[in-house]
């Protein structure tokens, strides 16, 4: 099958995360002998050429990072100005964020549901995995260690058009963490996660504490 | 005090709230975003990892952002857009990030970020189109964990005066 991809981010593509998940993906996706054209909302204008594409392909997948629970603004705007389908184009999603559990994604996996029908898209699921944020952190093996599993799921994408197999039922992993699991990550965000993000924040020239208050109190 | 965000280009619905909560003594700030410039969040984290607080995007938001942290409700009113609201009334919530720090923590079951201020300020909403009621309902339930706070509900233009009877 010909797969048109849409990168859902509203950070250039030098810096997605989204991109860099898909660059795994669709290794997987085209070693099961499919082809796919893909293309960035976060450049505006790419826009004509995305909605061009939409019209004329049948495999829609969309890549999207969870912005406040649902899809992201810019990409809200761009789906607004597409033509509705006439319901046998099918349509799936890659749904990812920075929290690790599945469970912070599944009001953005709703709202997918819901989407495809307003688009006139049969829906055929929504990959759902968490624990992202640090992608844009990483290179080399340390980056493959987060993005790589996502060569597999574009693999089973690849050879069965959808997302609803049990192998990406088990790929988002747990929906809640353990009550024992939670309390060794409190203390791990407490002390080594916040010596670790002041780290990252003095790479990027920053000079105040990160809970600073620009605005008072 | 209430602070109201309306995106839509329609004054007329903040003058029927403003009526409807005049004579009840709120303090209530109107802010007329349908012509403000206002982006999209760009997803660059300098509000959190760079400029602490501080939205890299210098446009019209900055201001709401101010009267956010300080505001006991906020309430957007959108335009709806594919059953949601629509992406002007999407990117008020998207550029919330700054009220968050890089920070991360248990709240109940879940991960969040911590909080940057200590006010907390619950979110309502208001929609002038169509749009799955029942599902921007929960949508503001989750959306009101972003800012630590409770949810006002959802309401259609239509039931304007039960999203009234919620400010205070």
């Amino acid at each position: 099958m010909h797969v048109l991809i849409i990168n859902g981010s509203p950070r250039v593509k030098k810096y997605s995360n989204t991109d860099k998940i898909l660059a795994k993906f669709t290794e997987g996706l085209s070693s099961q002998g499919n082809t796919f054209e893909q293309y960035e909302v976060s450049d505006r204008k790419q826009w004509d050429s995305i909605r061009e594409a939409w019209d004329r392909n049948g495999n829609i997948l969309i890549a999207i990072p969870l912005y406040v629970e649902n899809i992201p603004g810019l990409l809200l705007e761009f789906l607004a100005s597409v033509t509705p389908k006439d319901g046998s184009t099918k349509i799936a999603y890659i749904l990812q964020g920075g929290f690790a559990e599945g469970a912070q994604l599944r009001c953005g996996e709703e709202y997918l549901v819901m989407l495809s029908k307003r688009l006139g898209c049969e829906y055929k699921g929504t990959l759902i995995k968490g624990d992202n944020f640090s992608i844009r952190f990483f290179e080399g093996d340390m980056q493959d260690r987060v993005t790589g599993p996502y060569q597999k799921m574009g693999e089973v994408y690849g050879q069965t058009g959808d997302f609803f197999g049990e192998e990406c039922r088990k790929f988002t992993g747990p929906e809640i963490f353990p009550a024992h699991i939670r309390l060794l990550l409190g203390i791990i965000f407490k002390t080594i996660g916040r010596i670790m993000f002041g780290k990252i924040a003095k790479g990027w020239g920053c000079e105040k504490p990160l809970n600073y208050k620009p605005y008072g109190t | 005090m209430v602070l109201i965000v309306n995106t839509t280009k329609d004054t007329g619905i903040t003058q029927e709230l403003q009526a409807h909560i005049g004579n009840k003594g709120i303090e209530a700030q109107i802010v007329e975003a349908g012509d403000m410039k206002i982006s999209h969040c760009i997803g660059c984290n300098y509000c959190w990892l760079k400029t602490p607080g501080v939205c890299s995007i210098k446009d019209d938001y900055e201001e709401i952002l101010k009267k956010i942290i300080k505001a006991d409700q906020l309430w957007v009113i959108s335009d709806t857009a594919l059953g949601f609201i629509d992406h002007k009334g999407k990117n008020i919530f998207d550029r919330i990030l700054p009220i968050a720090t890089m920070y991360l923590k248990f709240k109940g079951d879940q991960m969040r970020h911590v909080a940057r201020y200590k006010k907390r300020t619950d979110v309502g909403l208001i929609v002038t189109g169509e749009a799955d009621m029942d599902y921007l309902k929960k949508w503001t339930v989750r959306c009101a964990l972003n800012f630590e706070s409770e949810s006002l509900g959802a309401y259609s233009k239509e039931s304007i005066e039960e999203a009234a009877a919620c400010m205070s």
